[in-house]
């Protein structure tokens, strides 16, 4: 039987190597995933997500197991990713197009396309996941964390608030007006 | 009215995260309010979208991202046991650069106004003055160590005594720090 994640930090916190090998193996491809959609790069995505291990492997003795693990896990995630993106917002500023692409003006407005729409469809599918991109370059880091994590990872809103430290109401406002953005710049476009 | 639409609450009830009550309330207000339903669809729409633009992320070659980490890991490892008590500190990248700036600034605001002090007061400079003025005098700071010199003096009319400014002796400097 496969050793829960509580159990996996656990040994982690008493150094155990195989665990934490196990544990990174579990997360990888979902804390990066998830760096990547927040930080819009996947060269920072990569930095930060082993950033994030990196603490996980130093402060697993602090995980109490009051909530569960990926929450844990994802705040210190989320919290890198937020701070990442506040230090170099200057340098984002200055060079935002270096990692979106699909900066077409000719793209149309966002509609979903279906990915069975053969080749047509699927430069479509593209551009429109291009414009979803930038829009969510837009959000606020809490907004975009918020309404990623319950996208991406299917956390509730009371899982959204313990990650960002805020209470469940707090979260639904961060995930609504993350999504009322989102439709304005989508169809503004 | 606006404020009794709601809003908030359409996207927990799309995802079944409301309890038997909030989920009937916000039904059957859904039922009676064109807007909202208008606006939960397009949620959804977007919702669908987003969790669906995850599996454009390109994945890097995992064997190499584990080995990186390792690396990075056994970098962090090392740092910590020898002792480098301000690993813990976690700063971010440019942390030290800027506390390095933070320190520098203020050591030059304390300086500006133990001057502007001194300016102030014509008497005999106290203990503490005499101190930094000693400080000032070995340190690398050019002009500063001539402050009373240099800030009577008009920069483009009076070039050759800036020009000599280190042969000045105490006496030039007294003369000179008394406004003509």
């Amino acid at each position: 039987m496969e050793p829960s994640d509580e159990e996996l930090c656990r040994r982690v916190a008493e150094r155990d190597a195989d665990a934490f090998e196990l544990m990174v193996d579990r997360h990888q491809a979902r804390a990066y995933r998830l760096a990547c959609s927040i930080l819009g790069n996947e060269a920072d995505a990569r930095d930060v997500s082993q950033d994030a291990f990196i603490r996980l492997y130093q402060s697993a003795g602090r995980f109490d197991g009051r909530s569960r693990f990926s929450t844990w896990f994802y705040r210190i995630l989320v919290n890198l990713c937020i701070d990442y993106r506040r230090r170099n917002r200057w340098w984002r500023q200055m060079a935002p197009l270096a990692r979106s692409g699909g900066d077409d003006p000719d793209e149309r407005a966002f509609d979903p396309a279906s990915s069975e729409a053969g080749p047509e469809g699927e430069a479509m599918l593209s551009q429109s996941t291009s414009r979803l991109r930038r829009a969510l370059e837009k959000l606020s880091p809490q907004q975009r964390a918020a309404v990623l994590l319950q996208t991406q990872e299917g956390f509730t809103s009371r899982e959204i608030g313990e990650v960002l430290k805020c209470s469940e109401n707090t979260a639904r406002v961060h995930v609504h007006r993350a999504i009322a953005q989102l439709r304005k710049l989508l169809q503004s476009e | 009215m606006a404020s009794n639409h709601p809003e908030t609450e359409l996207i927990p009830y799309l995802r079944g995260e409301l309890s038997a009550a909030e989920r009937a309330r916000v039904a059957a207000h859904l039922d009676g309010c064109a807007q909202c339903r208008e606006s939960a669809q397009a949620s959804s729409a977007i919702l669908s979208r987003l969790a669906r633009a995850v599996d454009d992320v390109r994945e890097p070659e995992w064997a190499d991202y584990r080995a990186e980490l390792k690396r990075k890991l056994r970098a962090a490892q090392a740092g910590r046991s020898r002792g480098r008590w301000w690993a813990d500190l976690q700063l971010p990248v440019f942390g030290w650069p800027s506390i390095a700036m933070g320190a520098a600034a203020v050591a030059v605001l304390a300086i500006a106004i133990v001057m502007h002090r001194g300016a102030r007061s014509p008497q005999a400079p106290g203990v503490d003055q005499l101190e930094l003025q000693q400080e000032l005098s070995s340190a690398d700071v050019g002009l500063l160590a001539n402050y009373r010199v240099v800030e009577h003096l008009d920069l483009l009319e009076n070039y050759d005594v800036i020009e000599h400014l280190d042969e000045l002796g105490p006496e030039g400097r007294q003369n000179n720090a008394t406004p003509s």
